[in-house]
């Protein structure tokens, strides 16, 4: 048998990614299959065309640009409420995500980080939350 | 020139109609609308059924729905297809329609639109509903259709300074209305004192998702709704000779960004504008000559904004119109005279095909009693699917 | 009161509980209505109000009332011990009824709520102001809570965020039925209180002294076509 890569096995840590076009370098977050700006192709798995970069956004800056406390969450969620936002972040892509602090104001200052939004079956999905700067 | 009539509506009480099968509740709304047209022994004549509905599969477990509500009716050998479009099912699957219409392919057209959503918890219903969202950006966070409402909302009052009194204040207006639609969800009128002003107000009106009351949200609704449409220059007209007919006078529709995120400025509505632009256009009519309008208010910002974008009000300045009571049924713009998805419910298929029964209902001078609008000629419906990504825009004329 | 021997015994021990003090909730249609605690002498027109729902098999209905009236006889012939009633009443028609009692001291045992008039949240209100008797008035630690809807009961435990004791089954129980048990403590109820708690005191005399007389209501939206038989 040849060689397993046994680095699918490793526990990562949460990270969100934006995805690079490789042909005029915009940054996107969600992935679209083709680039707004220069039509380049995607495929994401990697073999007629490239998957585009994966670039990590924890850590980024940003301005909180609205939010809101919901308290009628759907299914899967037994929290009271959750609070949520969209920011724009300091590279200027856009993003909705969890809030981790209680008083939030349009225009705050907030950082990126990532953390797990939601638990599946065999597999935790990672997502944005912001918290204060 | 070919042109489109509707000739025959129906629609069934909106409320818990959970008890019932999906498609017998279409089927009633449907049957109603051939009483009306008066041509309930004559139906074979109806060549093409469009079905608007979103949540058949997952909610009753039934695919194919088109076909099956063709045989509750028994109205083989029409053609049958089902139009998904989120809460715009219902005013895509009338597009559909006038389009199949107006090639050639189909002289009557009976489209139905319909949903029983509360056969599950509300939570369930949140989360298909939540399943609109882009799954991997929005959907995975928990994020809700109210979410956005809310966000929107808040940014909204953010930049014109609208305030959460002024919502209270549309909300009564919208209620008042539906206490006169015998078809409504919620007949309770409400009062200022009662959901804002009164120190009860905030566990009697709470939030949902700030800064979204529940006096700011649509109910969870069952119904149906159903028009006939029939081609002006076919033979088959002479059927429909009771009523009447309205005409569908122009229709749009455009798209926008999945992720509300994406977009320049979330606060523009850029596919309302431009469906509504391409609507006024097929009309050759512009924002002053609309008589009425029934626009998408699943969060009551959006009766607000939608006015605002196409064109009825200058931006920010809608709250204003309506404290003035312009758009009372008995102003100069009456707006969701039918009680509006607010008051009048919103199964999520239905909607778009109950808008334009009450354009139909109002431009034929059939309303109830205190609900008429006076001498109405054009009436507009804006049905809003997703958040903001995919809008349909319908006017019906008298002439 | 001399009370003969083999009823004393058939009586359970009683604490003397401290009355509710009346209240009154604006509701979203500009009604009001007033929260009061009902007395023993009012048991017939709470029993007639009751009744016809125990026919009513949606939504649990049928077993919720017929409990309550089977609660509401055990507090007024004393078979049931520290029980209290309160009603929510419009114009002076019953809208809504919520039962409880106490265990001891400390430990309140949520009973019922059955609600008639829908769609002005009559049901929420009324649980929240059980809570408020149980909690702030009579001084209790903590409420147990349980119910017969799957749906009506998910809703409290998020929406009071109740503390579950399911793993201390069958030690801690309700006794309707024994089933698992969560727990409204008074630490989870004041962090909710402002948004669960509604109502105004005092009330306006008149307007709670138009509620002296109780009337069962003669409509039910869950009964279509009801109509209650003269005698």
């Amino acid at each position: 048998m040849d060689d397993i890569d046994f680095k699918v096995y490793k526990i990562g840590k949460p990270e969100v990614y934006a995805h690079k076009c490789p042909e005029c370098g915009t940054l996107y977050y969600p992935v679209p299959m083709i680039c707004r700006h220069c039509s380049a192709r995607r495929d994401p798995s990697g073999v007629f065309y490239s998957s585009w970069e994966k670039v990590p956004l924890s850590g980024l800056k940003g301005k909180l640009l609205t939010w809101t406390r919901v308290y009628a969450l759907p299914v899967g969620f037994n929290d009271r409420y959750l609070l949520f936002g969209i920011v724009e972040l300091e590279n200027g892509l856009r993003a909705s995500g969890r809030l981790l602090f209680e008083d939030p104001k349009i225009g705050m200052k907030v950082v990126a980080k990532a953390g797990i939004v939601r638990e599946k079956v065999g597999q935790d999905v990672f997502g944005f939350m912001f918290d204060v700067r | 020139m070919r042109r489109v009539a509707i000739t025959g509506i129906g629609h069934t009480i909106f409320g818990n109609l959970s008890d019932f099968d999906l498609v017998d509740v279409m089927a009633y709304a449907s049957a109603d609308a051939l009483d009306d047209a008066d041509i309930r022994k004559e139906r074979k004549i109806i060549d093409q059924v469009i079905v608007a509905n979103m949540g058949g599969g997952r909610l009753n477990h039934q695919a194919g729905i088109a076909s099956s509500l063709v045989s509750r009716l028994d109205l083989e050998p029409a053609m049958a297809e089902l139009v998904e479009n989120g809460p715009a099912s219902g005013g895509s699957a009338i597009k559909v329609g006038f389009a199949t219409i107006m090639s050639g392919l189909a002289d009557v057209v009976m489209v139905t639109g319909g949903e029983v959503m509360r056969t599950v918890p509300g939570w369930e219903g949140t989360d298909f509903v939540a399943s609109l969202l882009h799954p991997e950006a929005e959907y995975n966070y928990g994020l809700t259709l109210p979410a956005f409402g809310a966000m929107f909302t808040r940014m909204y009052m953010d930049r014109y300074g609208l305030t959460e009194r002024d919502l209270a204040i549309l909300a009564v207006k919208d209620h008042e209305n539906g206490e006169k639609n015998p078809f409504a969800h919620v007949r309770i009128p409400c009062t200022l004192e009662g959901i804002f002003d009164s120190p009860d107000a905030n566990v009697v009106n709470n939030y949902i998702a700030e800064p979204l009351r529940l006096y700011g949200m649509c109910p969870v609704s069952d119904g149906a709704a159903s028009i006939i449409m029939c081609a002006t220059d076919s033979q088959k007209i002479k059927h429909f000779s009771k009523k009447k007919p309205v005409f569908i006078a122009g229709i749009g529709a455009a798209t926008d960004t999945h992720c509300v995120h994406e977009r320049k400025d979330p606060l523009e509505l850029k596919a309302v504008k431009q469906s509504a632009e391409k609507a006024y256009r097929m009309a050759g009519i512009s924002a002053k000559d609309v008589s009425f309008a029934e626009l998408h208010d699943a969060f009551i910002i959006l009766e607000i904004a939608i006015s605002e974008e196409v064109g009825f009000f200058e931006r920010g300045k809608a709250k204003d119109a309506i404290a003035k009571g312009i758009t009372r049924i008995s102003g100069k713009l009456p707006i969701n005279t039918s009680g509006g998805l607010k008051a009048k419910g919103h199964p999520l298929g239905a909607t778009g095909v109950s808008q334009v029964h009450e354009l139909v209902k109002q431009l034929r001078g059939e309303a109830e009693k205190g609900r008429q609008v006076k001498d109405p000629k054009y009436g507009m419906a804006v049905n809003f699917g997703g958040f903001g990504n995919n809008i349909v825009t319908t006017i019906c004329s008298k002439e | 009161m001399i009370i003969n021997e083999l009823e004393k015994k058939l009586r359970p021990p009683e604490i003397i509980l401290d009355l509710y003090p009346p209240k009154v909730i604006t509701l979203a249609n500009g009604q009001k209505m007033v929260v009061r605690e009902a007395k023993r002498e009012e048991i017939g027109v709470l029993l007639e109000t009751v009744h016809p729902l125990m026919g009513v098999p949606r939504d649990f209905y049928d077993i919720v009332a017929a409990r309550m009236y089977a609660e509401l006889l055990g507090w007024f012939r004393y078979r049931v011990t520290n029980e209290f009633v309160l009603v929510g009443a419009i114009n002076g028609v019953i809208a809504g009824i919520v039962n409880s009692r106490l265990v001891d001291e400390n430990i309140g045992m949520s009973l019922h709520t059955l609600t008639i008039d829908r769609g002005l949240r009559i049901g929420a209100q009324l649980f929240a102001a059980k809570m408020e008797h149980h909690l702030e008035f009579l001084g209790q630690k903590e409420v147990w809570i349980v119910a017969e809807s799957p749906i009506g009961f998910r809703r409290w435990m998020i929406e009071y965020s109740l503390e579950n004791r399911e793993h201390l089954f069958p030690e801690i129980r309700h006794e309707l039925g024994g089933v698992p048990t969560y727990v409204l403590t008074r630490a989870l109820y004041d962090a909710v209180r402002k948004y669960k708690v509604s109502g105004q005191r005092p009330v306006d005399p008149d307007l709670l002294s138009s509620t002296d007389v109780l009337k069962a209501p003669d409509e039910y939206p869950q009964i279509p076509g009801y109509k209650r038989s003269k005698k």
